[in-house]
């Protein structure tokens, strides 16, 4: 079963490598709302998702001959989305990466979040993160990127991705708790 | 895996709160899509060399073929053309003959007036020009057989006419003869 997964939707894919417009449009109905929603928690400006879906898709669809199900096609098109993003926001010089020497001391990991907190008010306090800390959180919380896949994202080490984690989950406690 | 990461994996769907204006996203993503008949894989054949040398053994042959083909017409042009000249040189020659002496015969001929001579000359002027247009025709080669053709009854009427023109002198002649006779 584990290999079918690979595999959704292959028959749209394989058409869809051939230039079949319907194909590529029933694709993109599929995965549009869900690319839309990565590329708006990334980039926080609608029309900068937008752009970055569109051209996404353009990519992904021109490219598609050298998508060989290795993953499935939902999560090569969303690392396509990922990656422009991160990009548009380096060429906006929007820091990717959380600034290293913060203000204040982080102490150890003993807060956790309260249980049950509405999850409205969980995006709300990522919204109010800081942009560097928001994409780490963003991407390992809600993306479900692990830190050795956050690395080659962002082209930072695997640890680093924790700690900057870490720290970001702290900062993201601290606001929700005013919330 | 903390409770944090669970609980928001479990509601993961919830952080799905945009809608994307589809129709718009797509009318740009088409625009910048590869044009569908491009996508279909094109196989560069003369990428191959072994492909390289049957394409220019096959153009060769075609030049080759194709020159051949123009010299050989041409040829054959020439030899058909000159097989119409042949034949037409035979007719001149034979008919020419016999025109020239029948016309001959029509000038000598004391017994027509001035006036009939004339008119008999102004139709073998006539048919002369139909013989020099035909002649234009022939070397232009569109039908030589059917063209000869028509030079020859070109050549045969005016024999006629001078033929008929002449018995219709012989006739006079004995219908003279007779009046003399029974007077």
């Amino acid at each position: 079963m584990e290999t079918n997964i690979l595999y959704t939707h292959k028959s749209l894919v394989e058409k869809s490598k051939l230039g079949d417009r319907n194909s590529q449009y029933k694709l993109y109905e599929l995965y549009v709302d869900a690319m839309y929603n990565v590329s708006m928690r990334m980039m926080h400006i609608k029309e900068d998702a937008e752009d970055v879906v569109q051209d996404s898709f353009i990519e992904a669809f021109n490219n598609l001959s050298s998508f060989r199900y290795e993953s499935t096609f939902g999560s090569w098109l969303k690392r396509i989305v990922i990656n422009k993003s991160i990009n548009q926001l380096k060429k906006k010089k929007i820091p990717v990466v959380p600034i290293e020497n913060q203000m204040y001391h982080i102490k150890e990991d003993t807060e956790t979040m309260p249980l049950e907190t509405d999850i409205k008010i969980i995006i709300k306090g990522i919204d109010l993160l800081p942009s560097g800390y928001r994409q780490i959180i963003n991407l390992y919380l809600v993306e479900g990127y692990d830190h050795v896949e956050i690395s080659e994202i962002l082209g930072i080490s695997a640890s680093t991705s924790k700690s900057q984690y870490h720290r970001a989950k702290k900062k993201l406690i601290e606001i929700v708790k005013t919330l | 895996m903390d409770d944090f990461q669970k609980y928001i994996k479990e509601n993961k769907a919830l952080f799905d709160v945009h809608k994307a204006d589809k129709s718009k996203l797509w009318a740009n993503i088409e625009a910048g899509l590869n044009p569908q008949e491009s996508k279909t894989k094109t196989i560069k054949l003369w990428s191959n060399p072994i492909f390289k040398v049957a394409a220019t053994i096959v153009i060769a042959l075609g030049v080759f073929s194709l020159i051949n083909i123009i010299i050989v017409g041409g040829v054959k042009q020439n030899s058909q053309n000159n097989l119409a000249l042949q034949e037409l040189n035979d007719i001149n020659s034979h008919y020419k003959g016999l025109v020239a002496y029948h016309v001959k015969l029509v000038n000598k001929n004391s017994q027509l007036s001035s006036q009939e001579k004339k008119e008999f000359l102004s139709f073998m002027d006539e048919l002369d020009l139909e013989y020099e247009l035909l002649k234009v025709e022939l070397q232009k080669n569109l039908d030589s057989e059917r063209i000869l053709e028509a030079i020859v009854i070109n050549y045969k009427k005016r024999i006629e006419l001078i033929e008929n023109l002449l018995s219709h002198i012989n006739n006079s002649k004995k219908m003279d003869n007779d009046d003399m006779y029974t007077l």
